[in-house]
């Protein structure tokens, strides 16, 4: 972890803040207070939901906030990535094949290892001559289970196929045969051609007159960094509120410290309609939670946040 | 006088179409209130129900009330059973609409106190209340 204050890279991509370097997480965390929520997979596995990784998707409000201190920059994604030029597509070319070539050999070895240790498995010797036996004594169920081509009820299709398969033209990957794992980097900055110089912005506006980013824009967003950002500058911790019906949860510090203090509700002006349910449904869940409920009052001419908070009066 | 008038008015068969009204003005605790529900008549019934509940089922002591203009209605101060402080309860209607100024305003007509209990009543008379406090207090341990 690095404590220099080189501003942050958020990627954008389709209006989305992404981090994915684990070492910026890390920096988000512990010296800037903000979260965000992981939202990794495996591609094969994308229902798996529990155990997240890269990249980190942060809240809209947080990069605001990130943006207007300076931490960050917000780096236009897509167009980051341009069209590699023939030597640098070569040279990627050339270290996935020295890539594939390097894990082939430590395959190979590994296997005749394997292979070694288990012919000399007398367990497996016995196993091995049992199967033979068992093989000899039901002929006939062998003969069923043996599909091999010479057996094949339609030898002359095969016979066919073949040769047109043979004569298909080479793709430049194929001098390599045996298999190997294809590894595909979550991060693009290694990558020659990945260049965001021309699509990096500082400031809020200057992203959002590019058109990658538009939050805040209007009353409600700016209600919602208003809010967010006072409660930070306060020292709390923010995370989602739905869990609580609110908009946020503010923690007294990180989240897996600390349970949440109140359920803070974002509302756009002082004159915005307050129905008394709300006071109740709001106030009596938070008390069984042992948490207050905020209502968190924009004020959009002055730029500032009033709150009230509330409980239960236990009584009545 | 008021009360012996409300009593003989409970007769006229023209007024027995809104019952909820003569019983209000016939209540004993209806002359503690009266001349603020005159003023603030939309707020005349959430302000009795609440009344009623913090004197006689909450048993408050000291119970009073006061004008609350900015609110159209009248609010309600009196302290709990066997406690010191003083505490300010503002009757709301469930079906009212309120707003944050309309709580702030609250707050400076009773000369800022720490907290607010809103006493919000409904219709067949059940009533809770919250306890709105100024700023981000923390929840009781």
């Amino acid at each position: 972890m690095t404590t220099d204050s080189k501003p942050i890279p958020i990627r954008i991509a389709n209006q989305r803040a992404y981090i994915w370097d684990v070492d910026d997480i890390a920096v988000l965390r512990s010296q800037h207070r903000l979260c965000g929520i992981l939202a990794g997979t495996l591609p094969h596995l994308s229902q798996q939901n529990v155990f997240l990784g890269v990249p980190l998707l942060m809240m809209p409000e947080e990069v605001v906030l990130l943006v207007e201190k300076k931490f960050a920059v917000l780096v236009d994604d897509p167009n980051a990535h341009q069209v590699p030029t023939a030597s640098q597509l070569k040279t990627w070319e050339e270290e996935r094949e020295e890539f594939a070539k390097r894990h082939i050999v430590v395959n190979d070895t590994k296997i005749n290892q394997n292979a070694a240790s288990r012919s000399m498995s007398e367990d497996a010797m016995r196993k091995r001559k049992e199967r033979m036996e068992r093989k000899a004594a039901h002929p006939q169920q062998a003969a069923l289970i043996d599909t091999s081509p010479e057996k094949s009820l339609l030898p002359g299709e095969r016979a066919e196929v073949a040769p047109a398969l043979d004569s298909r033209p080479t793709t430049p990957s194929s001098n390599i045969t045996a298999a190997y794992p294809v590894i595909i980097p979550s991060a693009s900055s290694t990558l020659e051609w990945y260049d965001t110089s021309a699509t990096t912005y500082d400031t809020i506006e200057a992203a959002q007159a590019a058109g990658i980013w538009s939050y805040p824009s209007n009353l409600s967003e700016r209600a919602r960094c208003g809010v967010f950002r006072d409660l930070w500058e306060q020292g709390y911790f923010l995370g989602g509120g739905i869990k609580f019906g609110g908009d946020y949860l503010v923690y007294p510090g990180d989240p897996l410290r600390f349970h949440s203090h109140f359920v803070a509700t974002v509302i756009d002006s002082p004159v915005s309609t307050l129905r008394p349910m709300e006071i109740v449904a709001h106030g009596r869940l938070g008390t069984a939670t042992k948490k207050s409920h905020l209502l968190c009052g924009w004020n959009d001419e002055n730029k500032d946040v009033s709150y009230l908070s509330i409980e239960w009066a236990g009584f009545g | 006088m008021r009360n012996r008038g409300a009593r003989k008015r409970v007769l006229r068969a023209d007024q027995r179409l809104s019952p909820p009204f003569i019983i209000m003005e016939a209540h004993p605790s209806y002359r503690d209130i009266s001349s603020l529900s005159t003023k603030y008549p939309r707020a005349a019934g959430t302000l009795f129900l609440a009344y009623n509940d913090i004197v006689y089922s909450q048993q408050w002591t000291d119970v009073e009330v006061l004008d609350l203009e900015p609110c159209s209605r009248a609010a309600i101060r009196g302290r709990r059973p066997n406690a010191e402080r003083t505490l300010n309860v503002v009757p709301c209607a469930l079906s009212e609409l309120i707003s944050l100024e309309w709580l702030e305003n609250a707050f400076v007509s009773l000369a800022n106190p720490p907290e607010v209990y809103l006493a919000i009543t409904t219709e067949d008379s059940s009533i809770v209340y919250y306890k709105i406090s100024r700023g981000i207090v923390k929840p009781p341990l």
